[in-house]
């Protein structure tokens, strides 16, 4: 194939082209299919397989993994799998919610400031953010115990045990994962906010009065763009979180995040962890897919 | 070129006195000064790594911890596994002339016969770590099996954490009887539900838990315990329910492919000294099983009820024994209860 | 732009409730007592025995060692898939293969990456001793996690640099090697470092891939803080949170600065 053209430039011929990016393609694209893309797709024969006596992997073609999954375990039916997955949706979905209606006054207030104080309140954001989420998860279990202030008032008020560490607890765990994600939902979405046109809003304001109408069709369709990647920066990583329940939830909050960690890495049983990975994975892929959806709507509108 | 082979042996010799030994052990169960004494006598450096528990060790021995350890410490119940997994090799019985030192009991252990692979480091029970300056001493396993009133943690092993619920339930910790053991299921499922739960951890952390205040019971092992209320006199005291509790044994034990085994054998020797067992018991405040360190064991110890248990309350206490092709029902009662 | 006194009350203790734990973590790092909350009086020891704890001393030099060797190989080979990828005519059908392979390590959980890896390296295990869970098992679970991240800032950057800026500097020379290192190189570089910075902070901050590929020599330092939740968190474990806490403030004021005068 010598069909010679010019290309950003250069003269070279079409396959010529095509063998020089190929090559420098290749090593990248070789480790990400080694390393990620085979070993995702072999998740799924795996999660068909079973566990031998001593945590080896039988090759087999059993539903038995899906069975337990579904509940039909050693102690009789159960229905707390199909809970932790739904407790998963659920927490994802609350953590992703409250981000939500923190992140929009973070970002308003940042956009309200000026220049130099802008920066530094940005950087005030993206310091947690690139903490490491173990330090941060970790200090929550300081500041939740029963000697510090909070426990203390929340004993005084009559809603704890006095004497007893607020975590593990529900509570708990929803404070560590907002305070997790919060930096993720912020930073998208700050710079939306920070482009929106307040010519729009105020004339939004004008048609429908009352702030809320204001937000809701001037404010939120503009910001559209960074809360969807906030949000998908949320949503997808809340679903797969194990540290957050597994330093403030005790044995008592598990998430699939925890019953995979413990399947690959206490249990060591690959099979059944490539199945509940598999669900993960699916769980994902159809919010993702109801996400595009209903955000699709909410655009027109 | 005599120079050259000169420097060339200093570093040749340098090299071998780096030459280190990977301990694998349980956290806070061996004393640094003893380490320090091993160096100082074979100038081999110990790096240590910790572990919580059994299944932790194994896990991490099969993912490749097999060539990259030199000692391990696993406990008598698991070992028979361990040797059929082929993960340790043979001890040279010739480099630790001081095994004789064991008592009886521990030479020819049921669970490894000929001491062919293991030789004994301590041994002792689980029971109940409390807050005395909070509740009183508690008689039965029933404060944290029924109604618990106060916050509580449990062991996070498989077999000594049901092998306790079966023992409430009066059944033998070594029941092949899968109705029993999802009974003792059931008990600690039951034990998860209540408020007062705080989580599983390992004798260790439990044990910390209570050091702190966090909870006021745990499951713990004994030597942690009675060292515990030592230091924290006035805080915290060992119990062991009257409806019994488990046994174990722990035993040194040397990876298949371990980087160092000739240092791997001295340090087994080493221990098995006399007057260094003695040093590790009285550290630890766990029992030896070594008959000639016995004399030099801390008479206070000696006579603890909670270290060396008199005749009648062994008859309580049970022995954890490796079941074979029945150690499937504890695994999957405990997945459940774990993922519950 | 004027707004009401409840977002600004929100935003500021929101902002608050971001940084309340890490300062209750920094408190007490200098608390004398060792067990419990009750303050003993104010010390430098937790910190200065850090400087003696082998263990700690060691993560230290693993993670460091494992994130800059880790960001070397993810930009090299990030920076050959962007100029691959953007650079080079291809049809629509294959573009969008490549941006899907890229972006699924960013969107997946990395718990999914880490299961994935698990797997990869049993097998590889199975062929090679190399592959024992270690420094080598870590690199590449990072570098897997890094490449896509590089790929896509530096390919973000080579999609800004204007066409007419290599069609005329093509023009000067002759071989495709020259021009990259005369004249792309030097336009792409600061995609390349921020690229490789992204990348190296992602790999000193990672728990979850380092949790499943570690091995017992090759401990970093979340995981070492993460044992020590299961142990009883001590003093120390606190003193070098705080100092891990005030290197990312160091780093993120440096990255703010040197972003503000290129830009």
């Amino acid at each position: 194939m010598g069909r010679v053209l010019v290309w950003y430039g250069e003269l070279t011929t079409a396959s010529s082209l095509a063998r020089r990016g190929l090559l420098l393609l290749l090593p990248g694209l070789l480790w990400l299919l080694v390393f990620l893309v085979i070993p995702g797709l072999l998740l799924i024969p795996l999660s068909f397989a079973e566990r031998g006596p001593f945590g080896e992997v039988v090759w087999t073609f059993s539903l038995e993994n899906y069975r337990r999954l579904l509940g039909f375990g050693v102690l009789g039916f159960s229905l707390d799998n199909l809970m932790a997955l739904l407790r998963t949706l659920w927490v994802a979905l609350v953590t992703t919610f409250i981000c939500v209606l923190l992140a929009y006054p973070i970002a308003f207030y940042i956009r309200a400031q000026e220049g130099g104080r802008r920066y530094l309140l940005l950087a005030l954001v993206i310091i947690p953010f690139w903490t490491n989420l173990v330090i941060r998860t970790y200090a929550w279990q300081l500041l939740l115990a029963p000697e510090m202030p909070l426990a203390r008032l929340l004993a005084a008020l009559g809603l704890v045990e006095p004497g007893m560490a607020l975590f593990p607890s529900a509570f708990a765990v929803y404070l560590g994962m907002v305070s997790a994600f919060l930096p993720f939902m912020v930073l998208p979405l700050y710079s939306s906010v920070e482009r929106l046109d307040q010519s729009l809003v105020e004339a939004v304001q004008d048609l429908y009065g009352g702030p809320w109408r204001a937000f809701v069709h001037g404010v939120l369709p503009q910001t559209l763009p960074g809360l969807t990647v906030g949000v998908i920066l949320t949503f997808i990583p809340a679903m797969g979180m194990f540290v957050v329940p597994d330093l403030l939830g005790g044995a008592k909050h598990l998430l699939v995040g925890n019953l995979i960690q413990q399947a690959f890495y206490t249990m060591r049983d690959w099979p059944y962890g490539a199945a509940l990975s598999l669900v993960l994975v699916l769980m994902t892929l159809v919010a993702l897919r109801l996400y595009r959806r209903y955000g699709k709507e909410v655009d027109l509108a | 070129m005599k120079r050259m082979l000169a420097a060339l042996l200093v570093f040749l010799a340098l090299g071998l006195a780096q030459k280190e030994l990977r301990l694998f052990i349980w956290s806070e169960y061996i004393d640094p000064a003893i380490l320090e004494a091993f160096t100082k006598q074979t100038g081999l450096k110990v790096r240590v790594d910790l572990y919580e528990s059994n299944e932790e060790l194994i896990a991490k021995l099969q993912a490749g911890g097999v060539s990259q350890y030199d000692v391990i410490v696993p406990s008598d119940f698991y070992v028979p596994s361990i040797i059929k997994l082929g993960l340790v090799q043979p001890l040279d019985h010739a480099k630790i002339p001081n095994l004789k030192n064991l008592d009886d009991k521990f030479k020819s252990p049921p669970y490894d016969p000929g001491n062919r692979y293991s030789a004994a480091y301590q041994w002792g029970t689980t029971g109940l770590i409390y807050r005395k300056d909070r509740v009183g001493e508690p008689k039965s396993w029933a404060v944290i099996f029924k109604e618990p009133k106060a916050p509580f943690i449990l062991m996070d092993s498989p077999r000594e954490m049901l092998g306790n619920a079966l023992k409430y339930l009066g059944y033998s910790v070594n029941t092949k009887n899968p109705k029993e053991v999802q009974q003792a299921g059931q008990l600690l499922l039951q034990a998860k539900r209540s408020r007062y739960f705080l989580g599983f951890e390992g004798g260790v952390g439990g044990k910390n838990r209570v050091v702190a205040g966090a909870a006021t019971y745990a499951v713990v092992y004994n030597g942690d315990a009675v060292k515990a209320a030592d230091e924290n006199p006035g805080k915290v005291a060992f119990a062991i329910p009257q409806e019994g509790a488990t046994l174990w044994v722990d035993n040194m034990m040397i990876p298949a492919r371990a980087p160092n085994p000739e240092g791997a054998h001295r340090f087994i020797n080493f221990i098995l000294d006399p007057k260094v067992g003695a040093q590790l018991s009285n550290f630890n405040r766990y029992a030896t099983p070594n008959k000639a360190a016995l004399p030099y064991i801390n008479p206070a110890d000696r006579k603890n009820p909670a270290i060396y248990p008199p005749a009648e309350l062994m008859k309580r206490l049970e022995f954890i024994l490796d079941l074979g092709k029945d150690n499937r029902i504890y695994d999957e009662v405990w997945t459940a209860v774990k993922s519950r | 732009m004027k707004i009401s006194l409840w977002v600004r009350a929100v935003a500021l203790g929101a902002l608050a409730f971001l940084y309340l734990p890490m300062l209750a973590v920094a408190l007490f790092s200098f608390n004398k007592t060792r067990y419990g909350l009750a303050w003993g009086g104010f010390t430098w020891d937790w910190y200065l025995r850090l400087f003696q704890n082998e263990a700690i001393l060691e993560a230290t030099r693993n993670t460091f060692l494992l994130a800059i060797i880790s960001t070397l190989l993810a930009t090299f080979l990030g920076t050959l898939f962007a100029l691959g990828m953007e650079r080079h005519p291809w049809g629509r059908r294959f573009r969008s293969f490549l941006e899907n392979v890229l972006y699924l390590p960013v969107v997946t959980p990395d718990l999914i990456l880490a299961a994935a890896l698990v797997v990869a390296l049993g097998f590889l295990r199975a062929l090679s001793g190399l592959f024992e869970p270690g420094l080598l098992t870590m690199v590449i679970g990072h570098v897997t996690f890094q490449v896509a991240f590089v790929a896509l800032v530096v390919g973000s950057r080579l999609r800004s640099l204007p066409r007419e800026l290599d069609e005329a500097a093509r023009d000067l020379y002759a071989t495709y090697t020259q021009y990259l290192r005369r004249v792309l190189f030097p336009l792409l570089l600061p995609g390349i470092v921020a690229g490789a910075m992204l990348a190296f902070t992602l790999s000193l901050d990672d728990f979850v891939i380092s949790f499943f590929t570690a091995g017992p020599t090759s401990q970093t330092l979340p995981l070492i803080i993460y044992a020590s939740t299961r142990r009883g968190i001590t003093p120390e474990i606190h003193a070098i949170s705080t100092l891990i806490f005030l290197l990312t403030v160091l780093l993120v004021l440096s990255a703010e600065r040197l972003t503000r005068r290129s830009a």
